[in-house]
């Protein structure tokens, strides 16, 4: 039974999801704060918040809704309008601080010169590059002194519009103004892995430009963005950092009747369901299926969990105007036990943890049980009508990333082929045999700079294979990748279902004659793959090629990591006496002669002795 | 959708939850001067309250008009009640 405080939490954090009460947020933020700290398994972060306006409520709206995720943030904040100055005379606050993420406020209040009236295009466009640069030099500098992620908001528009509509179409006008500066600063993100934009332009027209800016708090306070509309944008900005702590959620569960199409199609039958554009609501489903299939396409896992016959509940997914298909979804519980049940079951097929999974269903009951049952799962209340069910997904940010890399696009397909190999493993007698009918072959080297934002994504994601559970910055893995005293492994697995993609990887730090294994994580959809074996068979021929005759293994158990409590013990190495307490030490002496761990996988490319060069990446900082 | 907190006990619980006390400590009388929580940011909230509530706009020099945490009251009614 829950006890009164997880109930306080747990209302608390209901109450900072939709629908959301900014009323009741705003008031209710101190008490809300202190539940939410005595959450435990905190990920600590720094973030510095440069302001062109006061950024005292951006600050306490963006504490809540980190916490809310997880994570405990500590805050520098610099003067008002100082986020220039702050940068460019290295405030040694703000240099001691050392934050891991810089997020600058600003917004077209920030902008330093706009076009004179009547302006030609050619002085227009160089104003446009005046002030992109003058931004630029801060973002080079924070990347290249403090090495920390930056998010930065690109410009809203002005309440007022005193060439009215000419505003958008004349080359002087604020509007276009604006856009360009926000096209330039969009492009520069998609340059610079550690660049990330929060989209203001965006989120003022979301909550309306009535609502965005409010006159009596500019000229009281000089905030630029009104209390109420600053707890969307601290939602979206904790939805960013979310995502680079790869916290957001990968897979979508959902209900079949009257969510993905309206009616009961064991009672209506295939050809009675509301779908299509015949029917105002049908339309409805038609849109909402049409919105997960993008979510597929972009990499979020499909499941459904349905009380339904199997035979029934697959049949309409032949329906004409279903545009999701029987293919699209990696696991399929139609069934009569209950639902938390066979959410349950999903996550063990597809090797996710709960807490990675987002449930819809139009049924408030079924939610509440879920909700009750599996607290870890997401459920949002997306009420009965199905033309507000993507809606609420959107404002929940579930899905937020920070970069799509092509696994991410690939990942349905992993999880698909995942259960094409979970089937033929009953065919065979032996588990060496399924194996070796696999046709495994891994691809394992040290950090390569295309495989960056994929390790960090993955050192940020994983939790249950994960020895130390510490996460890094991309920062971070850029300066660890070209530092020589580190080993570095990335690891590759293939097979002939398919390509797993990047599922490993491993950090070291060598001291003298000893590699110290800072880091070491595997994706659970390759378990029992021997997969950790290869990764040790390399590691082992990287300190030969080093001279390296010792390893030292850190194993820091966690709620989630206790798959891999005897990780060590199975690959050789001996505890070390006195490591009782906190993190547990083990032991391995290199052997000058080695004979690899792994019979079934096949290596297709090593580089194994050289680090990567990355001094093209001028940017990156000296790891102290 | 939020009420309009024009009853006096309903004002003086939301002041109590926007200064972080216990439910019931406020009666009216309290110097704001005098209240450890009484901030830019409960300022800035009371406002938004008001706003929210009321739909009225009430500026920081209006507030600093005030005192005692009737005043705010009286000025959360006058202003809704004028408007």
């Amino acid at each position: 039974m829950a006890s009164e405080a997880t109930t306080l939490r747990s209302e608390i954090l209901k109450a900072l999801h939709h629908p959301i009460v900014v009323a009741d947020i705003l008031r209710k933020r101190q008490v809300m704060k202190r539940e939410l700290l005595k959450q435990t398994n905190l990920v600590p972060t720094r973030i510095a918040i440069l302001g062109g306006s006061t950024t005292t409520e951006v600050k306490s709206m963006l504490e809540l809704f980190l916490l809310a995720q997880g994570i405990a943030p500590t805050f520098y904040e610099s003067g008002y309008n100082r986020y220039s100055e702050d940068v460019e005379f290295e405030n040694p606050d703000l240099w001691n601080f050392k934050p891991n993420i810089v997020l600058i406020h600003t917004t077209w209040h920030n902008i330093s010169e706009f076009p004179e009236l009547l302006e030609a295009d050619g002085a227009v466009e160089n104003r446009v590059r005046r002030e992109v640069a003058r931004f630029t030099s801060l973002w080079e500098k924070i990347h290249t002194e403090l090495g920390a992620v930056i998010i930065q908001n690109n410009f809203d528009l002005p309440r007022l519009r005193p060439l009215g509509n000419l505003e958008a179409s004349e080359s002087f006008g604020r509007v276009n103004f604006i856009s360009s500066l926000n096209a330039e600063f969009a492009k520069y993100g998609r340059t610079h892995s550690r660049f990330l934009i929060n989209d203001i332009h965006y989120l003022s027209g979301q909550v309306g430009q009535a609502e965005w800016f409010r006159s009596n708090y500019w000229y009281s306070f000089h905030m630029a963005v009104s209390p109420t509309a600053t707890v969307a944008l601290a939602r979206n900005v904790a939805a960013i950092v979310k995502s680079a702590y790869g916290k957001s959620k990968k897979c979508l569960v959902l209900d079949l009747d009257n969510t993905l199409w309206g009616g009961v199609i064991g009672d209506d039958g295939m050809q009675n369901l509301i779908l299509g554009r015949d029917h105002p609501v049908g339309e409805a489903y038609l849109d909402f299926q049409r919105y997960v299939k993008s979510l597929k396409r972009r990499g979020v896992i499909l499941a459904v969990c349905s009380k339904n016959d199997a035979e029934n509940a697959k049949e309409g997914f032949s329906h004409p105007d279903s545009v999701l298909k029987l293919e699209d979804f990696s696991a399929f519980k139609a069934n009569w036990d209950p639902k938390p049940e066979n959410i349950r079951a999903i996550a063990a097929q597809l090797n996710i943890g709960l807490d990675s999974i987002v449930f819809v269903d139009d049924n408030p009951v079924e939610r509440d049980f879920v909700a009750e049952q599996l607290p870890e799962v997401a459920v949002p209340n997306v009420g009965a009508d199905v033309s507000s069910f993507a809606e609420v997904l959107e404002h929940e940010h579930y899905f937020e990333v920070d970069k799509l890399v092509q696994d991410d696009l690939n990942r349905s397909a992993y999880y698909s082929s995942n259960a094409e190999r979970s089937a033929g493993e009953g065919k065979f007698s032996d588990y060496g045999e399924f194996l070796a009918s696999l046709e495994m072959t891994a691809e394992i080297g040290s950090f390569l700079p295309v495989y960056l934002e994929r390790i960090t994504q993955l050192i940020n994601r994983t939790n249950q294979f994960n020895l130390t559970t510490r996460r890094y910055t991309s920062a971070e893995v850029v300066a660890i990748a070209q530092d020589p005293g580190f080993i570095t492994l990335y690891g590759r697995l293939g097979d002939k279902f398919g390509d797993n993609g990047l599922v490993s990887v491993l950090i070291g730090q060598i001291l003298d004659e000893t590699v110290q294994l800072d880091l070491w994580l595997m994706s659970c959809r390759v378990l029992k793959r021997e997969m950790e074996f290869a990764m040790f068979d390399a590691l082992v021929e990287q300190c030969q090629a080093r001279g390296i005759r010792k390893i030292v293994g850190i194993y820091i158990p966690s709620k989630k990591n206790s798959m891999v409590a005897a990780h060590y013990a199975s690959l050789g190495f001996t505890a070390i006496a006195g490591a009782s307490e906190g993190p547990e030490l083990w032991c391995y002496n290199v052997p000058a002669s080695y004979s690899p761990r792994t019979h079934y996988i096949r290596r297709t490319a090593d580089g194994l002795v050289a680090a990567p060069s990355l001094a093209d990446d001028e940017s990156v900082p000296s790891r102290a | 959708m939020h009420t309009i907190p024009m009853n006096r006990d309903q004002f003086l619980l939301e002041m109590d939850e926007i200064l972080d006390l216990p439910a019931g400590t406020l009666r009216g009388h309290e110097k704001l001067e005098e209240l450890q929580n009484w901030d830019s940011t409960s300022l800035i909230t009371f406002m938004a309250m008001a706003e929210s509530n009321n739909g009225v706009s009430i500026s920081p020099g209006q507030i600093v008009t005030c005192s005692t945490v009737a005043d705010l009251l009286r000025l959360a009614h006058a202003e809704s009640s004028s408007s």
